[in-house]
């Protein structure tokens, strides 16, 4: 029920924006723009460019708010999907221009909040390893990880976001998680004999 | 094909990432663009004074009929220009033919024939001298040719002996 009037309300929100009332944008924004970072940051190297790649998701929502169809899915998922081609689009364009130090870039928090203890935790060996290991990761498999693993969404709305069929959602979703169990066993985070190593790290 | 469930390793280190990127919030910056934007699109849809747009569609109207002067008068312009021309072929045309080109005069060409006695002087040059008086030295006939078109050339130069044996020079001969 309640996700019935959550839904109901962004409609409400996306018909109101088309309507050229940017309040609506700002209530978006509230609602689905933490959820977009995370997703953001999942698949960008740096914290800034996830913030650019939300903020350029809501200025093209501003821009052109007629052209999310309802009846094909949630405006949280036409979101993602936006994000999704903002992010690909960043990519490409970045391929043209050489990382000089891509270390300095990988940590999922922002400068001002250096000091908080969430930026201890991500700051951590192992985190920051398993990060390394995401962002070397195809986009289509990091993508797919980050909505299916990261963000628990259904593999009806990943496919919908994706545009793809749900068994395409399967498919890849398997084929990434080998990928990166592979790429995480070769830096010794994941030891496939044995036991999970981290209970005795408090990560269990 | 069906999905298998992670690795357990990688599942507890996707829930791990996935704490860890939960507890990262939008920053400060972030929210401030967003409140931009969001000013910005209350500025653009905000709806226009009726003054305001009545002065607008005025300079509008004004400006279309400056652009709409300016073409005709270019358009003026450029018919006269070609007219002008017109008249300037034509007049160029006519003048051509009231100025004939040298080699078709009003009259027809005549010219005169003139004998000069000429003999030859200290410095070399051929001079003129009286039919009249004594050789000096040897003495030539100097045949030049005077038109009417206001031209005159040097037909010949023959040595005077050849010319009295034909019977002599008046100085003229038509």
């Amino acid at each position: 029920m309640l996700t019935m009037k959550l839904v109901s309300s962004d409609s409400e929100c996306m018909a109101r924006l088309a309507a050229g009332d940017g309040n609506a944008l700002r209530e978006l924004y509230q609602r689905h723009g933490r959820a977009l970072l995370r997703f953001s940051s999942a698949m960008c190297r740096s914290r800034q460019a996830a913030e650019d790649m939300v903020h350029d998701t809501f200025v093209a929502l501003m821009r052109e708010p007629v052209s999310f169809d309802p009846g094909q899915g949630t405006v949280f998922g036409y979101l993602c999907g936006v994000l999704r081609h903002r992010v690909s689009r960043h990519f490409r364009q970045q391929k043209r221009w050489v990382a000089l130090d891509m270390d300095n870039d990988s940590s999922p928090v922002h400068a001002s909040d250096a000091h908080s203890p969430a930026d201890e935790i991500a700051r951590s060996e192992i985190t920051a390893a398993f990060r390394r290991a995401m962002l070397e990761l195809p986009l289509q498999h990091r993508e797919i990880i980050a909505l299916c693993d990261l963000e628990e969404l259904p593999y009806t709305t990943v496919a919908g976001i994706l545009d793809c069929p749900v068994g395409t959602v399967r498919s890849r979703l398997h084929r990434a998680r080998a990928l990166l169990t592979i790429r995480l066993a070769s830096l010794e985070l994941i030891d496939l004999e044995s036991e999970p190593p981290f209970a005795h790290r408090g990560l269990s | 094909m069906t999905i298998q469930d992670p690795h357990p390793h990688l599942a507890l280190l996707l829930k791990q990432y996935a704490r860890d990127l939960a507890q990262s919030a939008p920053s400060s910056h972030l929210d401030a663009r967003i409140d931009h934007l969001v000013a910005g699109h209350l500025q653009i849809s905000a709806p226009v004074p009726l003054q305001r747009r009545r002065r607008v569609a005025f300079y509008a109207a004004a400006a279309a009929f400056a652009a709409l002067a300016i073409g005709a008068g270019i358009f003026i312009g450029m018919r006269l220009e070609q007219s002008r021309a017109g008249f300037a072929a034509a007049q160029t045309g006519a003048h051509d033919t009231l100025w004939p080109s040298a080699d078709l005069t009003m009259w027809p060409t005549d010219s005169v024939l003139f004998k000069i006695p000429a003999e030859y002087s200290a410095k070399g040059t051929l001079v003129a001298v009286d039919p009249d008086s004594k050789h000096g030295s040897t003495r030539y006939w100097i045949d030049v040719v005077v038109s009417n078109d206001g031209t005159f050339r040097i037909e010949q130069v023959v040595p005077a002996y050849s010319t009295q044996k034909n019977g002599g020079h008046d100085g003229v001969a038509p």
